[in-house]
């Protein structure tokens, strides 16, 4: 008769798989490692580089955290706000409500200008998709899709499509028509496909590829002709909300930001995550790219603003107030990136002086809160989208 | 047990955000004071261009509503 015995000397959870149950006391290079037996043996066959291991790896992760902040603080010579002391102050703004676009019957999500600085295209809660001449009002195509809150809609460079998605997980591409007649949603082409809503889309410089963000937490760049993902980023640890292309002149990156609180810059052709931001306290709703491409502004629910320079690899300025205390949704610069335009949780726009950090007039006007905003392409005015089924352009 | 695949995640996980951290500690950085003037000079040449920032006449913006015209 033999008893079975074993020698364990401690009961706990595994360092590795954090299942409870009897350890084995191992030292690899002087160090404790605490495993079940079974990630032992799972050790032992991966054949894990000499002396690697979870807590080594952790450490490491650690060690380049505070290298990679050290590197960041080193740089920070002085303020943005200080460098521009000398310029002159923003004179004061004369930005009106200039058109209401009345149509939607239901929260305005999203909208998009198109290259001819005169339509614009937005789309609502309801699942319609309108696009408008800014000009006289008139509605020139109107879409149903077959999907509640279509969080996302493009512009096509040409002006010949557009891009729209949301709860269905998918971006379809919809060829505008000039034949009024024309069932413009039977013709539309289902181009991305995500696991989770789409939160974000763009064109890229042509009509042939389009980029997606989606609450799956990737990005996706995809062939709009196949519908073939050419390319798909991986790195954000929870929904990402937003995205923005860099400047044509500055080259293949983009910037996206997400509920982990992180905005990263990536580069499309090889999928690689360059930088990472993380400095908000909160969900990044919104990021745009400084006209110059050099650095990008974010819009959080933290009530703030940030301007990051990727050249410098930091944050250099934040848009907050205490009288602030509402989410910022949408953000996007004027013409020459003097100005910022960031729409609230509060129904307000404040616009901020980038160079000097402070707030420079606030638009009133919506009646609920504003979903998007952005600068036409000439810089001559401004469209704001709102939860209260309107759009407004000021100029 | 339960966590199986859970395990082996775990040490791809931490290697891949090692590597990560590699890269981004690895790139080249200037000086918030160069990178600031630069904008600041960007701001600065593209800003009499700027319709939203400096204003342009009524008759020159297509949003503004244009004064009646009277012929004399």
């Amino acid at each position: 008769m033999c008893d079975q015995t074993f020698v364990a000397a401690t009961f706990g959870p595994c360092d590795n798989c954090t299942t409870a149950s009897p350890l084995m006391n191992i030292y690899i290079k002087n160090e404790a490692i605490n495993y079940c037996s079974f990630c032992v043996e799972v050790m032992a066959c991966q054949g894990l580089q000499k002396g690697e291991s979870l807590a080594n790896l952790k450490r490491e992760c650690e060690s380049l955290k505070k290298k990679l902040e050290e590197e960041r603080g080193k740089l920070n010579d002085v303020e943005l706000h200080q460098v521009a002391e000398k310029v002159e102050v923003v004179g004061a703004l004369s930005i009106k409500t200039r058109r209401v676009l009345k149509g939607h019957g239901n929260k305005v999500l999203c909208m998009d200008w198109c290259k001819d600085k005169r339509r614009l295209v937005s789309s609502s809660q309801d699942g319609k998709v309108i696009v408008w001449d800014g000009f006289t009002l008139n509605k020139e195509h109107g879409m149903t899709m077959p999907t509640t809150w279509v969080m996302a809609c493009a512009y096509a460079p040409s002006g010949c499509a557009v891009a729209c998605g949301g709860l269905d997980n998918k971006c379809s591409v919809i060829p505008l028509s000039l034949d009024s007649n024309e069932n413009l949603a039977a013709k539309k082409k289902t181009v991305a496909m995500h696991t989770n809503y789409i939160s974000g889309c763009t064109f890229t410089n042509s009509d042939m590829q389009l980029l997606s963000s989606s609450g799956d937490g990737t990005c996706a760049l995809w062939d709009v002709e196949s519908g073939q993902l050419l390319q798909s980023f991986h790195g954000h640890t929870a929904d990402v909300l937003s995205l923005d292309l860099a400047p044509s002149e500055t080259g293949n990156t983009f910037v996206s930001g997400g509920c982990d609180k992180k905005a990263n810059v990536w580069d499309m052709r090889s999928g690689q995550n360059i930088q990472s931001f993380e400095c908000h306290e909160s969900d990044i709703n919104c990021v745009k790219y400084y006209p110059s491409g050099d650095a990008f502004a974010s819009a959080s629910d933290d009530a703030t603003c940030r301007f990051f320079d990727l050249r410098a690899d930091r944050e250099v300025a934040v848009f907050q107030k205490d009288s602030i205390i509402f989410g910022a949704s949408t953000v996007d610069f004027s013409l020459s990136g003097r100005l910022l335009f960031a729409g609230y949780n509060d129904y307000t726009m404040n616009v901020w002086d980038v160079l000097k950090g402070n707030r420079v007039s606030i638009l009133f006007g919506h009646e609920n809160r504003i979903s998007r905003v952005r600068v036409s392409p000439d810089g001559t005015a401004l469209c704001s989208a709102s939860w209260d089924n309107t759009l407004r352009i000021w100029a | 047990m339960s966590s199986k695949p859970h395990s082996s995640n775990n040490i791809a996980h931490a290697r891949r955000t090692v590597q990560q951290l590699r890269i981004e500690a690895s790139i080249e950085r200037i000086k918030v004071s160069k990178a600031s003037a630069d904008i600041m000079n960007y701001c600065t040449e593209h800003a009499r261009n700027d319709p939203l920032l400096m204003g342009i006449p009524a008759s020159d913006n297509p949003f503004k509503d244009k004064k009646p015209c009277t012929i004399l």
